[in-house]
């Protein structure tokens, strides 16, 4: 590779911003989400939310999707085991997330592609300093190759 | 000449459709490859004696257990209440076969009176591609078994090996040969073998670089053509509508990207998760030869490691995804 070229990646490398998707419960981290937007909390603009009732009601192939169509990292987070709307929606999504984490960290995808976390809807500040380090921990990945749909 | 085991699950087979017990009896017959036992439904007592039992019996059987009593469920969607009629099949079983079973009670497939197990203890089958590397990739003309020795000719001429060297992957750590529930035992129990670790081959592979595990998931996936059999054949695969079978939403693409292999694998994988009871079907029909075991039984090693739990061994014990409990282990929540 030429020095030009090496150069010119180091430049883009620098320039480029990961895409986070963030699929988030409806009951505490959007909560969350929108407690940390009303007390002015600065948090990096990555992350994209998509809201859902339950982390019980992400289905494990939303997230495989998501780094297929091109996420550089996808974070997971619900209600804190125990405080669940609907008791128990996050003791078994749990259970998928860990199968699932280390499933994709056999086959080789890179650790923090895909982070789980809980999140409750009176932890605004908690929610910025965990998007905080998420995007620090997927921009210092770099952008996803891994599973990605290239169209030729 | 029928062996010891044969003879009876002959009878055994014979006494359940003279008394009417059972509607059909599902084995193995002699297929039309050698050393390749083909499946075979057995409704007429004068037909038993096409059953057999050896190591070129291969295929899980629970599958068609499960087909055959679900779609006549289904063909009596449209019967009166008081003529509906259930169908009783009974299955020669091994370990795998067995558990298969196990799982479908625990999901309340069918009901246990359904289901006739015919056990039978078992000490591996062939594995196809281990025969074709024997043979050199040279048609197998002719094969025998000959105690344990395997014998094939093919146009090299006549070779001869132990059986050992020909066993599936899934066979050589198998901890449960002989069936975990069973109505009538075909023959004396053996014991397990224990010649190597199951989840070595688990530990191995993890232990390389990131980059070289994906590498050969990428390389192994590209192998897939999608032709399904995998699926098709597996017992925990029974879904009335597969995710990859559906267009809305679209979670597998329809065109030939190499990233719509590895998503299809991997979800197919993951829905395995504490449902894979490692009979090694999914690999044997692999056309292409795609190395799904050391993928599959990473999920059987988070199993056993995370929930001490293993697949359709204990009628009691649900399914890892089927329950859970609040200490569960969570090392990878992230807590900044």
């Amino acid at each position: 590779m030429s020095a030009e070229v090496a150069e010119k990646q180091k430049t883009t490398a620098t320039d480029w911003e990961p895409k986070i998707v963030a699929l988030v419960c409806n009951w505490c981290t959007y909560a969350g989400a929108d407690l940390a937007g009303i007390s002015r909390l600065q948090y990096p603009p990555n992350v994209r939310l998509i809201r859902l009732p339950c982390s019980g009601r992400i289905n494990p192939f939303y997230i495989v999707k998501a780094l297929q169509h091109g996420a550089d990292g996808v974070l997971v987070s619900g209600c804190h085991p125990g405080e669940c709307h609907y008791i128990s929606g996050n003791l078994s999504a749990r259970r998928k997330f860990a199968f699932l984490e280390n499933f994709l960290n056999y086959i080789g995808i890179e650790k923090d592609r895909t982070i789980f976390t809980w999140i409750s809807a009176s932890e605004g500040d908690k929610f910025a300093r965990v998007i905080e380090e998420v995007t620090a921990r997927v921009k210092a990945l770099g952008p996803a190759e891994k599973l990605v749909k290239k169209l030729s | 000449m029928p062996n010891n085991i044969e003879q009876k699950i002959r009878d055994e087979a014979r006494r359940l459709l003279t008394e009417k017990v059972v509607d059909v009896v599902v084995g193995y017959e002699e297929g039309t490859l050698p050393l390749l036992a083909a499946p075979c439904f057995i409704t007429a007592p004068e037909e038993v004696d096409r059953l057999i039992f050896d190591a070129s019996c291969k295929q899980n059987l629970a599958g068609y257990v499960h087909a055959l009593i679900i779609e006549h469920r289904k063909s009596q969607a449209r019967v009166k209440p008081e003529d509906k009629t259930e169908k009783t099949v009974a299955v020669i079983a091994r370990g795998c076969t067995s558990r298969s079973i196990v799982i479908h009670l625990q999901e309340r497939q069918y009901e246990r009176e359904n289901v006739v197990i015919i056990g039978v203890p078992c000490q591996g089958y062939i594995d196809k591609n281990k025969l074709s590397d024997k043979a050199s990739g040279k048609e197998i003309l002719a094969g025998k078994l000959d105690g344990d020795q395997v014998v094939i000719e093919t146009a090299a001429g006549e070779s001869r090996f132990p059986l050992e060297e020909v066993l599936a992957g899934s066979c050589l750590t198998c901890a449960w040969p002989n069936p975990v529930i069973s109505d009538f035992m075909a023959g004396e129990e053996v014991a397990p073998r224990t010649t190597e670790d199951e989840f070595a081959l688990v530990e191995r592979f993890a232990a390389q670089d990131e980059n070289q595990r994906w590498a050969y998931f990428e390389a192994e996936m590209n192998k897939c053509m999608r032709c399904y059999a995998c699926r098709n054949v597996c017992p925990s695969c029974y879904c009335p509508t597969c995710f990859a079978d559906q267009s809305q939403p679209e979670w597998v693409g329809a065109g030939i990207n190499p990233s719509d292999n590895q998503v299809f694998q991997i979800m197919r994988m993951f829905h395995m998760a504490g449902r894979c009871v490692d009979c090694g079907s999914c690999v044997e029909v692999c056309a292409e030869g795609v190395d799904l075991r050391t993928f599959l039984k990473k999920l059987d090693y988070d199993d056993l490691k995370l929930y001490d739990h293993r697949a359709g061994v204990d009628l009691e014990k649900p399914s890892p995804l089927a329950s859970f409990r609040e200490d569960d282990p969570e090392e990878f929540i992230l807590e900044p």
